[in-house]
């Protein structure tokens, strides 16, 4: 069962808002940690596109196509809130605007020891940023660990 | 040459011969007339993983690099601690250790090249510069090379160091440089066409565009710019104990096929897709977006079941007894390579056990939940064997590349 009760007046807003995001001059890409409304990605300046947007039993994802090819997907938790995004493609996506004010402690955060440059495991307080792959292929997730709603498997945060 | 020899000392022997050969040895007494080959190219430089210039690496494979200025024998420098690397593309220094000055690409516009090189963990920028690179007898002639951490190019764009952390120093970086030597010429593939966020147009040391760029122009494997063996390259490296090792040392040999020390026999080919990946059954699952990579310090992979390690290597395995698991990997070409094993050990267990040990065979760590579709095979796989890497587009005794064998 849908947990949005007022699905359809929301996701009509919603794509009221990503309408005017897409015809605004500079469209933040959706922030983690920021409400729903904040999906208004980068379409402008990125030329980035929401490819789908789509209700799963506990959250709804909005995918980005990136022009470089990477999609950015993004959670969004019944509270309204983006509590994950996920990343794979051949380049990274700006992470400065997914992690909007956790970017900073991810790349203040220590190197773990035997760092590799295939991998990215780093928890500051609640964030949790991953990643893998190489070049020409990486992928990679950062979420607040205690705004996961319940039911939500980590597994399925890609 | 029977004359020649006669009363002539020994000594005059040998110059005399040569004479004989430089005069076109049409008089010859075998008649043949062909003079002796040329000697071939040294193609084989050391290898050999070691604590690094940090002295935090392990299972991290180096090697030294000479670079000149394009068309310079005195401009040039020696660079040791390069490291091996055969998921990525590309010739890279850290600026603060090179004492040469390599010029800088100038793009169609007059603006420098300067890139964006991303890895997983973090980004390095700095200029693309043009270098003679010298590595055993191989020369590749003014390549393409990155200079992270220039004190030219300072300022890094927003778009850059919006990919993560900045590895720009010898400290962050972990190596003096880098030498990627993976089945591709490219670092990106569509660069030419497609703006990335890794190649930029600095018309200043501070104001940059991201740009696209000619093919030519890009940061290349510069094997693939050798006068010679420049198909690929076959890293041999010894078998390790279980526990692990000080140090281990081994050959980095470029040519697949071209000399009488690179024959591929009867080496099994497992060609990759256009991001180098192929297929790893683990446990039961096949895992598309696997790789096979010397730049990888260890076995990554997700299996719930293995405990991890509950200190300051948390994203290791920490099994309570060492296992030895197996897998299967697939070819983009259908073959497949049955009933492979792995030791995975206690990570913490090892390093304290070996403190000054920089190779462990059975160090192995996690991916993520949301990566369960990738088996990152590291460095590891390589003890014990020669495994080749055939670039793309080039036909060896047993395949074409882009491809794996060993």
């Amino acid at each position: 069962m849908p947990i949005f009760n007022s699905g359809e007046i929301k996701i009509a807003a919603l794509l009221c808002a990503v309408l005017v995001a897409a015809l605004g001059p500079r469209i933040a890409a959706a922030t983690l940690g920021e409400p729903e409304i904040t999906v208004q990605s980068d379409v402008a300046q990125l030329r980035a596109s929401i490819k789908t947007s789509e209700d799963r039993a506990s959250y709804r994802i909005h995918e980005i196509q990136l022009p470089g090819g990477t999609l950015l997907r993004e959670f969004v938790a019944p509270d309204g809130n983006v509590f994950a995004v996920a990343w794979n493609g051949p380049t990274k996506p700006d992470l400065r605007q997914a992690l909007g004010k956790y970017f900073d402690a991810f790349v203040s955060a220590p190197r773990p020891k035997f760092a590799d440059r295939r991998h990215l495991q780093i928890k500051q307080g609640d964030l949790v940023v991953q990643g893998g792959g190489h070049m020409r292929a990486f992928s990679g997730r950062a979420y607040l660990a205690s705004a996961i709603p319940s039911g939500v498997n980590l597994g399925d945060l890609h | 040459m029977a004359s020649c020899i006669g009363p002539v000392r020994a000594v005059l022997v040998a110059a005399c011969c040569l004479a004989a050969v430089a005069c076109g040895g049409g008089g010859g007494s075998g008649g043949s007339g062909t003079p002796p080959p040329p000697p071939p190219t040294n193609n084989v430089v050391s290898v050999i993983v070691d604590e690094g210039p940090t002295s935090q690496s392990v299972n991290t494979l180096f090697t030294s690099v000479t670079v000149c200025v394009p068309g310079s024998t005195a401009s040039c420098q020696t660079i040791d601690h390069i490291q091996v690397d055969t998921g990525s593309y590309g010739l890279r220094l850290l600026g603060p250790v090179l004492t040469v000055t390599l010029p800088v690409e100038t793009l169609a516009s007059g603006n420098s090249l300067v890139q964006c090189a991303q890895f997983v963990d973090g980004f390095s920028w700095g200029p693309v510069a043009l270098a003679d690179v010298q590595i055993a007898g191989e020369t590749a002639k003014s390549v393409p090379v990155q200079v992270i951490g220039d004190s030219r190019f300072t300022t890094v764009p927003a778009a850059c160091s919006g990919t993560g952390t900045a590895e720009d120093t010898v400290a962050s970086f972990g190596a003096n440089g880098i030498l990627g030597i993976g089945p591709f010429e490219l670092d990106c593939g569509n660069c030419d066409t497609v703006t990335h966020g890794l190649y930029f147009a600095c018309a200043t040391a501070t104001t940059c565009t991201d740009t696209t760029v000619p093919n030519a122009m890009q940061v290349p494997n510069p094997v693939t710019h050798f006068a010679a063996d420049n198909n690929g390259s076959m890293i041999d490296l010894p078998a390790v104990a279980a526990g692990g090792a000080v140090t281990l040392s081994g050959s980095l040999i470029f040519g697949i096929d071209t000399q009488s020390n690179n024959k591929s026999g009867t080496q099994t080919v497992l060609t990759v897709d256009g991001a180098g990946e192929l297929a790893i059954t683990y446990n039961g699952q096949t895992l598309a977006n696997s790789f096979i990579d010397s730049g990888s310090n260890g076995i990554y992979f997700a299996d719930s079941s293995i405990a991890t390690c509950t200190t300051t290597l948390t994203s290791f395995y920490c099994p309570g007894n060492t296992l030895t698991l197996g897998l299967s990997i697939q070819g983009q070409n259908g073959v497949m390579v049955n009933n492979l094993t792995f030791g995975v050990g206690n990570a913490q267990t090892m390093l304290n056990a070996h403190p000054t040990f920089n190779a462990f065979p059975e160090l192995a760590g996690t991916l993520p939940a949301g990566n369960a579709g990738t088996f990152d095979y590291g460095l590891a796989f390589f003890y014990g064997k020669r495994v080749a890497v055939a670039v793309e587009g080039n036909k060896t005794s047993v395949g074409t590349g882009p491809y794996i064998a060993f």
